[in-house]
């Protein structure tokens, strides 16, 4: 039983050791990516948004390849989680997709892996997008990719808690937040005032929610600049948040989808989130009272971070360009890209997209401060150590002191 | 680049017997009366040559994937560790020791090894003491012992990752069973229970508890496979010689037991030491290094950093430290010494 097994196995192994092998080292050929018919074969890989993203990109591609007789597209999807440890190995064993969704580009950008974007799209479908968004997708000049979605973040306020703690209105500054806080987490029975989440799931995102609400910034496409005197105050104000008892227990550790949970389930007074928590909200506890409101800063000012996360295409054989351009034509195409964004719940980035969705209702929070969404400097090539860093260590704010886990955070991100 | 998927898969491989250079025969049989005799030792090159030719048909297929599996790989991992290797993976060029330096000047790094050494050492210290009860226990003849047996397996046959979901889940604050059951007994006093997965202290102790759950199975196995050589007559012998239970045990017992406990504690070494996901699992939120061993080390840097090349200067490290490790054991404990 247990030799059989183990036979079993070594065969298993060595089989698939050998079409492992087998699969290395021949790409380039004409042999990939072509199938019999002489039609072409391009790989998708994406990031899953929602329960929902493999099905919303099974449907796309359903309809692209009825339109277009020939091209097959091979869709992988993976968690946020591993999605970029997955393409780095796909580079590494020169297996790249041939579009690709994700955060980080500036990297593939320096080691000139990506098509210029301009040369895998249509000059008319191009020009549709915002011009804010193309900016962020550039390096040099060049775009490199393109803007799929936005999100920007604005403050989830359960109503119901509030009342109860008598908080009149909803905060628009550090120190009315600081205290509606204290006074949701006062009720006891375990509710807390604010969901901080440190945890490394995204930890630059509340990172950010602070840090630029206090007038700081991670630096630009040049320089990253985390150990900066302006990000202080937004790293004391977080520590001043923990100490005081505001916070839900061990923010340094929490993650944010499980915490957004507990949000939905009506335990935390109030908490960061994203157009696609309205949709949650709707399916999980349609009961719950609550509002949408900008995110407080340190002098009232309004701020929001947003996020663009992008479509990109490396240049595996160069043989595919066409193929690529028509993928990305059709699926910019109105008709399609909006009810896909609709469906994930979050905002366009096309100048028709939003015309097309001006009456959302949930949306139009997140679109009224939109335009005064600040970016990450992600097209700064070591902006993907940094976010790294930030997941790794931002949480330690709650033990140690603030500037020196700034400091901790710059050197890991210019060492990577 | 092994992450171990699931210890239990390797220690089946393991406990198959993979034999290592300078482990002849099976230890398992040192446990009888009387020297068995030594399988004739593969002849190594040198010493009759047409011997060695003569049996490559028959070992060839099992070199052939020691070298793809085990040879090829370690050899990439030492190369790996002196290149440069940029994020998205491209080989830019040798940096000599760079990475080296990289790995020892980290300033963590001589806490994560002393959490290394401290993980090992309690999670197979206490795995073996507790598998030395269970197997004294399931070698007793009792009604349903059939299914005792079987229910200690089970941790063995469920994947670890997947076990330890299970306990973190149950850790959670708000929703956790065993959070939730803490506070209604009154032990936790924060109604949403306590962060255990949060605090780089308890985390980590939760984790070994984890760690030794998921190794009692092949633990416990190996040593009752060892009980049952223990024989009959030589009980009979100490009972007429009036040695008590405990006299009996570790007379006459423990020693029969010696190449059985020293294959287990080895194997439960090096899995140990090797073992990520029940670390990664329990300790994946915790920010900085403080519930780290070396091997989600290698995690952080290749997940967080994407630094193959420091990754793969730190697989070397380990590598070395647990031939240390096993080279002393071998040397203070003498596994092969035949009782």
């Amino acid at each position: 039983m247990r030799k059989t097994h183990r036979i079993g196995a070594a065969v298993a192994i060595a089989a698939s050791a050998t079409l492992a092998l087998a699969s290395c080292g021949f790409g380039g050929g004409s042999g990939d990516g072509d199938d019999a018919n002489g039609g072409t074969t391009l790989d998708l890989l994406v990031p899953s948004y929602s329960d929902a993203t493999q099905g919303l990109w099974e449907d796309v591609i359903a309809g692209f390849e009825d339109e277009n007789d020939g091209i097959t597209v091979n869709l992988e999807v993976q968690s946020w989680d591993n999605l970029e440890s997955v393409v780095a190995t796909k580079i590494q064993g020169g297996e790249a997709p041939d579009i690709y969704n994700g955060g980080p580009f500036a990297g593939f950008a320096a080691d000139g892996l990506l098509y210029d974007a301009e040369e895998i799209i249509s000059p008319a479908v191009f020009s549709d997008f915002q011009e804010s968004f193309i900016a962020n997708e550039q390096v040099d000049g060049t775009t490199y990719a393109l803007p799929l979605i936005a999100s920007a973040r604005a403050l989830f306020v359960n109503n119901a808690l509030l009342e109860q703690a008598g908080v009149a209105a909803p905060p628009t500054t550090w120190d009315e937040l600081l205290d509606a806080a204290v006074k949701v987490s006062a009720l006891g029975g375990g509710i807390a005032g604010y969901g901080m989440p440190l945890g490394s799931e995204e930890a630059q995102a509340e990172a950010a929610v602070w840090l630029w609400g206090g007038g700081g910034t991670f630096g630009d496409e040049s320089a990253i600049t985390v150990d900066d005197p302006a990000n202080l105050p937004g790293a004391e104000q977080i520590k001043k948040m923990i100490d005081a008892g505001a916070t839900q227990a061990d923010p340094g550790s929490t993650d944010r989808s499980p915490l957004m949970d507990i949000f939905v389930q009506g335990k935390i007074g109030m908490q960061v989130g994203l157009p696609p928590t309205v949709g949650q909200i709707e399916e999980n506890n349609p009961e719950l009272d609550y509002s949408i409101v900008p995110i407080p800063t340190q002098d009232g000012s309004p701020m929001t971070v947003g996020v663009a996360d992008q479509l990109m295409a490396f240049q595996n054989d160069g043989d595919k360009q066409e193929a690529i351009t028509k993928f990305f034509d059709y699926f910019f195409d109105p008709e399609v890209y909006v009810p896909w964004v609709q469906a994930e719940g979050f905002l366009p980035t096309t100048i028709s997209g939003a015309e097309a969705l001006q009456d959302e209702e949930a949306l139009q929070p997140f679109l009224e401060v939109l335009p005064d969404a600040q970016f990450y400097p992600s097209t700064n090539p070591q902006w993907s150590a940094t976010d790294a860093a930030f997941k790794a260590l931002f949480g330690q704010l709650q033990t140690k002191p603030a500037q020196e886990v700034l400091a901790e955070i710059q050197a890991q991100a210019d060492a990577g | 680049m092994s992450t171990t998927p699931d210890v239990s898969s390797i220690q089946a491989g393991a406990a198959d017997g993979r034999s290592r250079p300078g482990q002849a025969g099976r230890p398992g049989r040192s446990g009888r009366p009387g020297r068995p005799a030594r399988p004739a030792r593969p002849a190594q090159s040198g010493k009759g040559g047409p011997a060695a030719l003569a049996s490559l048909p028959w070992i060839g297929p099992a070199l052939l994937l020691i070298f793809g599996v085990v040879l090829f790989p370690a050899v990439v991992m030492f190369f790996n560790s002196t290149r440069d290797i940029s994020i998205s993976g491209i080989d830019q060029g040798s940096v000599g020791l760079d990475n080296y330096v990289e790995v020892f000047s980290f300033p963590y790094f001589w806490p994560i090894f002393g959490r290394t050494i401290v993980w090992v050492v309690v999670v197979v210290a206490a795995t073996v003491v507790i598998s030395l009860g269970l197997a004294q226990l399931l070698n007793k003849a009792f009604p349903g012992r059939r299914i005792v047996r079987l229910a200690v397996i089970i941790p063995w046959a469920a994947s670890v990752v997947m076990t330890t979901m299970v306990v973190f889940y149950g850790l959670e604050p708000y929703f956790g069973i065993i959070n939730t059951f803490l506070v209604d007994i009154g032990l936790v006093d924060t109604p949403e229970g306590y962060g255990w997965t949060r605090n780089p202290t308890t985390a980590f102790a939760w984790s070994i508890v984890v760690a030794i759950f998921v190794s009692l199975p092949f633990t416990t196995y190996t040593i009752l496979a060892g009980l049952q050589t223990v024989p009959g007559e030589v009980l009979e012998a100490a009972k007429m010689d009036g040695a008590g239970p405990a006299r009996t045990y570790f007379g006459v017992v423990l020693p029969q037991l010696r190449g059985a406990l020293s294959v287990a504690v080895l194997i439960n070494i090096i899995n140990v030491f090797n073992s990520l996901p029940i670390l990664k699992v329990m300790t994946g939120s915790i920010p900085g290094y403080d519930a780290d061993t070396i091997m989600t080390m290698i995690f952080k840097y290749i997940q967080n950093q994407h630094k193959v090349d420091v990754a793969s200067a730190l697989s070397v490290v380990a590598f070395v430290i647990v031939i240390v490790i096993v080279a002393v054991y071998v040397r203070v404990v003498k596994p092969m010494k035949e009782v």
